[in-house]
């Protein structure tokens, strides 16, 4: 039995409860236990711009918080997966560590180092692998051409995770979705930044980088596009939306997290178990090819 | 697509009597931003950086090479500085293990700390002080949780707060002519 601590983080359960909707519903059908823990915050991610200090000490306390269940986290968004692992890398250096052990301390809590953090891609891909994917697939989802997009936090910096991934020629979500029955579709921005970090601070750059793959997955025949990471959905669907009617733009494209599509696969309800009619783009023509 | 919010440039030339001789030890104090001492300006940051591609006045490598020049008052006052997608390719691709977004980072925290902070990011530091995350709950949000039958979130984190207060991550004021 697989069991981890659910790290939320802050936008799936707020904007996007369909994509921890699905990541539940997929968890429980392979045995994978989410402990629920109520204490959890940000990830810290964002405050790094200002105090690189309060990005570290909040990961740290999650960290810690998760350690004294003795469990590892499981992850939704790519960021926090990011930011806590980068965390745990830098918290190998002890003088570090104590640093932030001594903060921790006035608030009862310490992090030895011991719990790890892994996306929820990755422990389907490393904990339950393709073939017991494959052997469970009871829907034939071998008409989908899909456009994997994995989240630059899922894969960079590489030494945050143990060279689970080649950022430059990434392949697990790829194997995921075949694991499905779908297609993988190749493109040539595969690994172009969604901007969802730059869209606080410069939303007009960042809608940019939208386009830009909007507009290399134009000519590719696809069905959606393939998220794991809440941030690069808000920017891929409800984004996309926005520029349309910002700037005039014709983008219909719509995107599904994979757990999402995993769900598909395996015959889960895609309203109930997926939530797949609280997109923003609506996935009416996914539903009806899938039906 | 609209260019009016980009309209800030460096001021050019830069007369060298103007350059501030203590910045690069200043930045290079912070060990986030040591590996810049090894920077040889190849351009690999740039050149993998997708906001770069976009808008090429935002320029890693002319930044790295800024701080090492002493354009303090350039460089903290830039509103470039703050377009970075996070994206780390300048961390995966930098043949000397610079890590230049480390180096933004600690950019970023001293221009704050001088009153250059986006007040995006201001608000966002004080929302996560008040409920723990970034967003102030939204009933909306909340009843579609119950909908679901997805459980309840809890807000207001005390403890968290105690520590995180110490880094004076509250206290910063957003850049003037944009709070």
């Amino acid at each position: 039995m697989n069991k981890y601590a659910l790290f939320l983080g802050c936008t799936t359960p707020t904007k996007v409860p369909q994509y921890e909707l699905a990541s539940r519903w997929v968890c429980k059908y392979f045995g994978i236990e989410l402990m629920d823990i109520e204490d959890f915050v940000c990830c810290g991610i964002n405050q790094v711009n200002l105090s690189i200090e309060a990005g570290l000490l909040m990961a740290a306390m999650n960290l810690a918080l998760a350690e004294a269940k003795e469990l590892d986290i499981l992850t939704l968004c790519a960021a926090c997966t990011g930011a806590l692992a980068e965390a745990i890398e830098r918290l190998k250096d002890d003088t570090i560590k104590d640093r932030v052990n001594e903060k921790l301390r006035d608030v009862g809590l310490e992090y030895k180092g011991k719990t790890k953090v892994k996306h929820i891609s990755r422990v389907l891909y490393e904990d339950i692998g393709v073939e017991k994917i494959k052997k469970e697939v009871k829907k034939d989802l071998s008409d989908f051409r899909v456009a994997p997009h994995y989240g630059c936090h899922y894969l960079r910096p590489m030494s945050a995770f143990e060279g689970f991934e080649e950022p430059d020629n990434p392949k697990s979500l790829h194997k995921l979705i075949s694991a499905t029955g779908a297609q993988p579709v190749g493109y040539e921005t595969l690994n172009l930044c969604c901007g969802g970090k730059s869209f606080p601070v410069s939303e007009d750059l960042a809608r940019l980088l939208v386009q830009k793959k909007l507009d290399d997955l134009a000519d590719k025949e696809i069905d959606a596009m393939v998220l794991q990471c809440q941030t690069c959905y808000l920017m891929y669907s409800d984004q996309q939306k926005e520029i349309n009617e910002k700037y005039g733009r014709q983008y219909n494209l719509p995107v599904i997290l994979y757990p999402q599509l995993l769900g598909l696969a395996l015959d889960a309800d895609p309203i109930k178990d997926l939530g797949l009619d609280l997109h923003t783009i609506s996935l009416d023509k996914i539903l009806a090819k899938q039906a | 697509m609209n260019k009016g919010k980009h309209t800030f440039e460096f001021k050019k030339p830069v007369s060298t009597s103007e350059f501030d001789p203590n910045f690069k030890s200043e930045v290079l104090a912070y060990p986030d931003a040591q590996g810049l001492n090894a920077c040889f300006s190849c351009g690999s940051c740039s050149a993998g950086c997708p906001i770069h591609e976009v808008f090429p006045e935002y320029n890693p490598k002319k930044l790295a090479k800024m701080v090492r020049l002493g354009m303090r008052k350039e460089i903290l006052s830039s509103p470039y500085i703050w377009y970075c997608a996070t994206c780390r390719n300048c961390v995966e691709r930098c043949p000397q293990n610079v890590k230049f977004f480390n180096v933004l980072n600690v950019l970023k925290n001293m221009a704050a700390r001088e009153g250059y902070a986006p007040l995006a990011w201001v608000q966002q530091a004080k929302q996560v002080m008040a409920t723990g995350i970034v967003f102030a709950t939204e009933e909306e949000w909340l009843k579609k949780r119950e909908k679901l039958a997805l459980p309840s979130l809890k807000e207001g984190q005390q403890r968290f707060k105690k520590i995180i207060e110490q880094t004076g991550i509250d206290k910063i004021k957003p850049r003037i002519g944009t709070e």
